[in-house]
């Protein structure tokens, strides 16, 4: 009996080798921005678009490396990562494997304030610190609706609930934006229906910057969390008789959620699925439901994910660019659906 | 490693004139309880009555009304949670969703209290999982997925992640319901021996006032919104404080057979069953099962049979035990039989004390009753010339065709 007892010690969090999981997902997930950098209407050769990383000059290649291609895959890995861990938090919260910051009406929350900021002349004197002031006006609005949809979950218990609450949610927001749209003049309307669609182009460093920063922040904040959060898989309850702290942990689990959903929403606009469906795939990856591994897991694996998408959007109809969120829904949607068929939808 | 002696007797959860309920609407009142070391409490009652609100607010999971709670001769508010996480765990009826977790490592979730930041585990914390699921015989789940298992195996998985928090006090709401009858007395078992062997004291719900008494060091009588009595199981369990506690109509608790008898409506009449010695009980079971009303004589006061008929509510005629039955008791049975239309001899043991029951069989043949026999010989009994009403049945099944027959 010992002897079994033994074998279960050494096993255990060894399920599928993660280190493995972890160098393959990291390794995909370079070469897809590699690939993004590479690709496009003039196309680069890997060792071309090294020498220019390397010594940026004046060439036009050089230019179109620094100032649209470099930000551009590399906001599709910030916000798809970040993105994806927003959604797992939010799905490990409710205890339902079915939200997502779009599903729960956070991304709409956050349209709302954007529009209400990009549509009205707030902006005209706050050009200058307009990634700023949208970013925190997004924050603001995911937070909102975070807020109401939480207490409305409080008092209904049924996960089906929680989901027609966000839907509503969204609803009202969108109903709020479109008045907001007939209001405003015919130019910020333009600006503002592009940024609606989804897209990772015309990011500027600033806001990359403040990806990385903000971002990386958040994402120690939420690692430090994989303890209580793999407590509260048992729900509240027990994570409760575990000597957690409930309160907190609900507050910093929302505000990192709505934070990073906010900010990425703000700057990209709304983009469907990838927060709902890639913490799925990283459970199914990795086959753990330990946060300690999904979090990494799910910040590459979103990484991936979104670029992979961004690729698409970009270069199957090209020189066409279809919409970011058409693709990921394209891609989500379906994904979701077979996990709920297959009933493998797990925390 | 046994629970030594000393250290029992000292109370580890103490209640003083506690007042348990929600906001404004208090459920249970005047609560003085105190839990001593390595004892097994559990708390009986009809649904409803608020055992669970007296054991969430014992875990701290619902503030108390008015009154204390102490733990260690420290008041339960003042423990920090992480404190009181390391002092008692608690095992739920919430439904928990498995998590992709395998047992092995949904166990080790109950080291939190004892974990780094990160929850790493050490060697000691390992070892501590593997003791819990030994504890509760399901180290052969270990490497199974927690989502896999049957409920059965999911509760004894769920005590021993309760047991890995190395608690002092456990806390177990409904522990056996949903579980199958083998799961139901393995889980009885595996909290007892943690009472006898780790000294932990266990307070639980439970529904089986049978088991309860048979598991139980101490029992609370939960009902009205207040504790309506608590001590040792043998005392207090009796079949008025049962029947009082669930409003029971139909139904008996036998004190001393520590079980529950279903009483049947007796709409189809009364029979007369002459038994003894434990040729009765089932008999009697069946027929109150089957609407019949019972009548039965003449019995030893210390009978099986007499303990049987009485919590199923017959007429049981009875006498002190003694060599044979009395003239004076026979002639009581014989007015009970002549009540009844229908006869059963169980084939009861006719060389001892019961051998004058016999005449109450050739009363039954000579008054024109039918009397259906289980004996194997009824020569012994049976009357010379006119035994027509006489049906020999081989067994209760056959037993129960022919009274139907007739009917």
């Amino acid at each position: 009996m010992s002897n079994t007892i033994k074998k279960d010690t050494v096993s255990f969090g060894k399920s599928r080798q993660p280190k493995l999981i972890f160098a393959l997902l990291a390794g995909a997930a370079a070469s897809m921005t590699a690939v993004n950098i590479c690709s496009g209407s003039i196309p680069l050769s890997l060792p071309e678009v090294w020498s220019i990383l390397t010594s940026p000059n004046d060439t036009t290649e050089s230019i179109i490396v620094w100032k649209i291609r470099l930000p551009r895959a590399l906001a599709g890995v910030l916000c798809g990562g970040l993105l994806a861990v927003s959604g797992l938090l939010l799905q490990v919260y409710f205890r339902n494997p079915v939200v997502g910051p779009f599903i729960l009406g956070i991304s709409s929350g956050a349209s709302l304030m954007v529009s209400l900021v990009m549509l009205t002349s707030l902006t005209m004197q706050l050009s200058i610190m307009s990634p700023f002031v949208t970013t925190l006006a997004a924050i603001i609005g995911a937070y909102s609706v975070m807020a109401i949809v939480v207490a409305i979950a409080s008092k209904v218990k049924s996960g089906v609930t929680l989901l027609i609450v966000g839907l509503m949610m969204g609803y009202l927001c969108h109903a709020a934006t479109s008045v907001l749209i007939a209001l405003a003049e015919k130019e910020q309307v333009k600006g503002f229906v592009l940024w609606q669609l989804g897209s990772f182009s015309g990011f500027k460093w600033n806001e990359i910057y403040l990806l990385i920063g903000v971002g990386g922040l958040l994402m120690v904040a939420v690692f430090l969390l994989a303890k209580p959060l793999n407590a509260i898989l048992l729900g509240e309850e027990y994570a409760l008789s575990m000597g957690i702290n409930i309160r907190l942990l609900r507050m910093l689990i929302l505000f990192c959620a709505c934070a990073m959903a906010g900010m990425i929403t703000a700057m990209a606009g709304p983009v469907a699925f990838i927060g709902l469906a890639v913490p799925h795939m990283a459970r199914m990856i990795f086959s753990t439901s330990d946060n300690r591994i999904l979090i990494p897991g799910t910040l590459l694996m979103g990484a991936l994910v979104a670029s992979g998408c961004d690729f698409i959007a970009r270069s199957l109809l090209s020189p066409v660019e279809l919409p970011l969120s058409a693709i990921t829904a394209f891609f989500g949607a379906p994904i979701v659906i077979s996990l709920l068929m297959k009933k493998k939808v797990q925390l | 490693m046994m629970f030594s002696k000393t250290q029992a007797n000292k109370a580890v959860l103490t209640c003083r004139d506690l007042m348990v309920g929600y906001k404004n609407t208090p459920v249970l009142n005047n609560i003085n309880l105190s839990f001593e070391a390595g004892q097994f409490t559990t708390l009986l009652g009809p649904n409803g009555a608020g055992k669970t609100t007296l054991l969430r607010t014992l875990s701290r999971h619902l503030e108390s009304l008015s009154g204390t709670i102490h733990v260690d001769d420290r008041p339960l508010a003042e423990l920090r949670q992480a404190e009181l996480a390391r002092i008692m765990a608690v095992v739920l009826t919430d439904k928990v969703t498995p998590p992709l977790f395998n047992v092995f490592q949904f166990v080790a979730l109950g080291r939190y209290p004892h974990t780094d930041f990160l929850g790493r585990l050490t060697e000691k914390d390992r070892e501590v999982v593997s003791h819990s699921l030994a504890a509760v015989h399901a180290e052969n789940l270990s490497h199974r997925e927690f989502a896999s298992l049957s409920d059965g195996e999911r509760q004894k998985v769920l005590v021993a992640r309760a047991l890995a928090q190395e608690p002092q006090i456990l806390l177990l709401d409904e522990p056996t319901a949903h579980l199958d009858l083998k799961h139901r007395v393995e889980v009885m078992a595996i909290l007892r021996n943690l009472c006898r062997s780790k000294g932990i004291t266990v307070i639980a719900s439970l529904h089986d006032v049978d088991i309860a008494a048979k598991v139980s060091d101490r029992v609370a009588l939960v009902k009205d919104g207040a504790i309506t009595d608590w001590g040792y199981p043998e005392e207090i369990l009796t079949t008025e404080t049962v029947a009082e506690l669930y409003d029971f109509n139909s139904a008996c608790f036998s004190h001393h057979l520590c079980s529950i008898e279903l009483r049947g409506d007796g709409h189809r009449g009364k029979v007369f069953v002459v038994a003894g010695m434990g040729s009765g009980a089932t008999i009697y079971r069946m027929l109150a099962k089957r609407g019949y009303a019972i009548s039965t004589g003449v019995l030893q006061s210390n009978d099986l049979d007499c303990f049987v008929a009485d919590s199923l509510g017959a007429d049981c005629f009875q006498q002190q035990p003694s060599a044979s039955m009395t003239e004076a008791s026979l002639q009581q049975a014989y007015a009970g039989l002549a009540e009844c239309d229908l006869v059963i001899d169980t084939g009861f043991n006719s060389d001892g004390p019961y051998q004058n029951n016999l005449n109450l069989l050739k009363k039954a043949v000579t008054d024109g009753k039918t009397v259906f026999s289980l004996r194997d010989d009824n020569r012994a009994w049976a009357i010379d010339g006119n035994n027509s009403n006489i049906i020999a049945v081989k067994n209760t099944s056959h037993l129960l065709d022919a009274m139907e027959a007739i009917q």
